[in-house]
């Protein structure tokens, strides 16, 4: 799985901490879920893509 | 709020431990136990320092915590069951000590089967229904709760008899029959559902809604 969450942030200059508290998780759950290392529930990608103003599936891509 | 409490409670729990075991002139277990909270929670410690409150404990934290709690629990079942046998077989009490026997086979037993969950439940889980996952869930937490029970009942038993003189029976035959049973029940069950998950190859067609299937 592959995410576009960086260059989200990067566009509303969103640090990962920043983003983490926006979120309500740990700045450590960012960085795995912006690596691609951590599945997201449902609800916590639903989450990053509100406080992204993105769509789920804009950030998060699968590779089959 | 349940984590945060629960973290605070092994904060307290481990406190006292040390505190207990400096008394007790065990200083290498102190520092050992110290490092390992320390490392533990280094985390919420340095996040509790910075911003003077604990850092969110979301879903990622809590599927880690999980995991670490099974694997203690492996841990602690293998190595009781391991001390139990030394335990056995050194003081040569195989004649009048048969519950040592039992409790033994069922603590191996069940490090086996969470073993078992641990490395196979990915593979179980889509292979069972909906209700014969929830009975092996069931099933898995018997066994725990009985577990925990069993050890629980041996220690306050051996407490109670030794603060009243007397042989204390209630916690006795919850430590060796109650506790046992529902252990076994629990391991046997699980087990059946594990082999049942395992040994299938696709979820059985009848999940799907009817509407699908006429469909189709």
């Amino acid at each position: 799985m592959k995410t576009r969450i960086r260059e989200y942030r990067a566009k509303y200059n969103l640090t990962q901490e920043k983003l983490a508290e926006l979120v309500g998780v740990r700045r450590e759950t960012i960085l795995f879920l912006e690596q691609g290392k951590y599945n997201p529930s449902l609800r916590l990608a639903h989450n990053v893509a509100k406080a992204l103003h993105a769509a789920i599936d804009e950030l998060f891509i699968f590779d089959d | 709020m349940k984590m945060k409490r629960a973290l605070l409670a092994v904060g307290i729990i481990a406190l006292v431990l040390i505190v207990l075991l400096v008394s007790l002139q065990e200083y290498y277990v102190a520092i050992a136990l110290a490092v390992g909270i320390f490392i533990i929670g280094r985390r919420e410690l340095w996040h509790l320092i910075r911003k003077r409150r604990l850092p969110p404990f979301d879903e990622r934290v809590r599927q880690n915590m999980v995991k670490s709690a099974r694997n203690g629990f492996i841990f602690f079942a293998v190595a009781s069951a391991l001390l139990m046998l030394f335990v056995t077989i050194n003081l040569n009490y195989i004649a009048n000590l048969k519950a040592v026997h039992v409790m033994s086979g069922l603590f191996l037993a069940g490090g086996l089967v969470y073993l078992l969950s641990y490395i196979f439940y990915d593979r179980v889980e889509p292979k069972l229904r909906e209700g014969e996952l929830r009975r092996l869930k069931t099933f898995l937490q018997v066994a725990a709760i009985a577990t925990g029970a069993g050890v629980s009942s041996f220690i306050l038993h051996n407490i109670v008899s030794g603060l009243v003189g007397v042989e204390e029976p209630v916690f006795f035959l919850i430590g060796v029959l109650l506790a046992p049973a529902a252990m076994g029940v629990g391991l046997v069950g699980s087990l059946v559902f594990f082999i049942k998950g395992l040994s299938r190859k696709q979820l059985p067609e009848i999940d799907q809604p009817d509407d699908e299937r006429i469909q189709a």
